[in-house]
């Protein structure tokens, strides 16, 4: 436990060595015609590369946080890497333009179905509204994005469908000032 | 500049135009007003109830399983089961034609899902009056989710229970992605054209309204609902699902979502079996370009596992 402790402790002081902004949260997701997927979401951007303007980002969402609580709904994970560019950074309200690649899995649970496709490659460009809560660590995104399909849909997992949105809520672990 | 702030009117302009947009020339397609199904011309070759409106004691000791058919299709998708039973035999298939279905384009558009089973209760319930007890469902495609459906409602707790449901192809998530988002784009499509070849053309619509393809989308995702909060099989009901592994139409996963959300009365698993397939509704092989032997062994071993169970 101690060595968790000292690795994630570690691991944050490296990251604010390089980092320029540290945001980390909750997003909650609902796709179109299917189902709610929630976890948690953090990005960051560096301090010599677009400083609070170019991010790169993590996503973790699941039904298991989501529709599949208490249901039958599909177990299925999302695991999302984001690159964003935000406009307007200097003001509180600004777009942001993000590109999602990841990867989907779907838990189909039983060995009679192991011949069916059950993960995806995942690649999404995305729009973000962002709010950043004046003279509070917190801000505000909701996106809308559509993930795109690279291979046959018959050879897609049919739980994974393409239109979705998202509320994240993320606090700001620490910024530091711009270097521009 | 001053032009741009007219451009989002323009769009609208063309979008609401758009939203009008009707299929033009439908002779020779089932869309026309020529054309439709022929269990409208001659229903007792296609309803039991019509066809025995006074059954024998023999009769009524046959397994009577309704067949029913899938979205924009016809009473043609089960006739190939229909020529392979014998009807000598213990069993007999009577083939619904959902309504809605099988006639013009214009009654196709105004139908709504709910309209869509009626056509099955009809029958269950002529053929309940008759005194059939021994009733199955077979679906196809639609057809899996209109029977989960009357199945999830409660239907059957005022109605003789069925013996045997088989699902073939069920649709609960599409496999063409685009259909979740027919509530946005479908106003300004107006209806989609669907790749029917050759004779294809007499026995499913070629053009889909997306007022029926939101339709299915409700549908869909009512079961998916049901699915997910459990559904509970009428005692003495047996249910297997049929499933091609890379079915262009109706997503694989759908199976899963019912094997995971149908339970028997007893609490057990239902049966579900995944076909080496390509094909949407597998048992349906007449006019399709490109069969090859495993298709037909595919139609064939379901054709037999079904008469095999209503022979019984």
């Amino acid at each position: 436990m101690k060595k968790h402790i000292l690795g994630f402790c570690l691991s944050a002081i490296a990251i604010s060595g390089y980092s320029q902004t540290f945001n980390a949260g909750i997003r909650i997701q609902k796709t179109q015609e299917m189902y709610w997927e929630n976890g948690v979401s953090a990005q960051y951007s560096f301090k010599n590369l677009k400083p609070n303007q170019l991010f790169f980002g993590f996503d973790y969402v699941t039904t298991r946080l989501g529709s599949a609580i208490g249901s039958n709904a599909m177990k299925q994970d999302n695991f999302i890497f984001s690159g964003s560019w935000a406009f307007r950074k200097d003001k509180a309200f600004h777009p942001v333009a993000r590109l999602n690649m990841g990867y989907f899995y779907a838990d189909y649970e039983e060995e009679i179905f192991s011949s069916l496709p059950n993960t995806a490659f995942l690649c999404a460009p995305e729009f973000v509204l962002n709010y950043e809560i004046p003279n509070l660590p917190l801000s505000v995104n909701l996106g809308t994005g559509y993930y795109v399909g690279f291979t046959s849909e018959a050879n897609s997992p049919g739980t994974l469908q393409p239109l979705y949105y998202h509320l994240d809520v993320h606090y700001t672990i620490f910024k530091n000032k711009d270097h521009e | 500049m001053n032009k741009l702030i007219y451009l989002p009117l323009i769009i609208v302009a063309i979008l609401l135009g758009s939203c009008t947009k009707e299929p033009t020339d439908l002779d020779g397609l089932l869309d026309g007003d020529i054309i439709m199904d022929a269990s409208l011309y001659a229903p007792e070759d296609y309803l039991i109830s019509v066809k025995y409106p006074n059954p024998s004691v023999d009769d009524l000791n046959k397994h009577i399983l309704i067949a029913i058919h899938g979205f924009s299709a016809s009473t043609f998708e089960w006739q190939e089961f229909q020529d392979y039973s014998d009807t000598l035999g213990p069993y007999r298939v009577s083939q619904v034609l959902l309504d809605g279905h099988g006639r013009t384009y214009e009654d196709f558009k105004n139908s709504t899902w709910k309209d869509w089973s009626q056509a099955i209760k009809r029958e269950y319930e002529k053929l309940e009056e008759l005194g059939y007890t021994k009733i199955s469902l077979v679906g196809s495609s639609t057809g899996g989710p209109l029977i989960l459906e009357l199945v999830s409602s409660g239907y059957f707790e005022s109605h003789t229970n069925p013996k045997y449901i088989f699902l073939i192809d069920p649709i609960i998530v599409s496999s063409i992605k685009i259909q979740s988002i027919a509530g946005l784009i479908g106003p300004m499509l107006g209806y989609v054209e669907a790749e029917n070849s050759g004779d294809e053309v007499k026995y499913w619509y070629t053009y889909r309204p997306q007022e029926t393809v939101r339709e299915l989308n409700a549908l869909m995702k009512a079961v998916r609902k049901d699915l997910e909060k459990g559904i509970t099989l009428p005692s003495n009901t047996y249910l297997k699902s049929f499933h091609s592994d890379k079915d262009p139409t109706a997503n694989s996963a759908s199976t899963v979502l019912i094997y995971k959300g149908v339970t028997s009365s007893n609490g057990n698993h239902i049966d579900a079996e995944i076909i080496d397939s390509e094909i949407h509704v597998f048992t349906r092989l007449a006019l399709r370009e490109g069969i090859t032997q495993k298709d037909i062994a595919n139609q064939q071993k379901a054709f037999e596992e079904m008469a095999t169970k209503l022979s019984k």
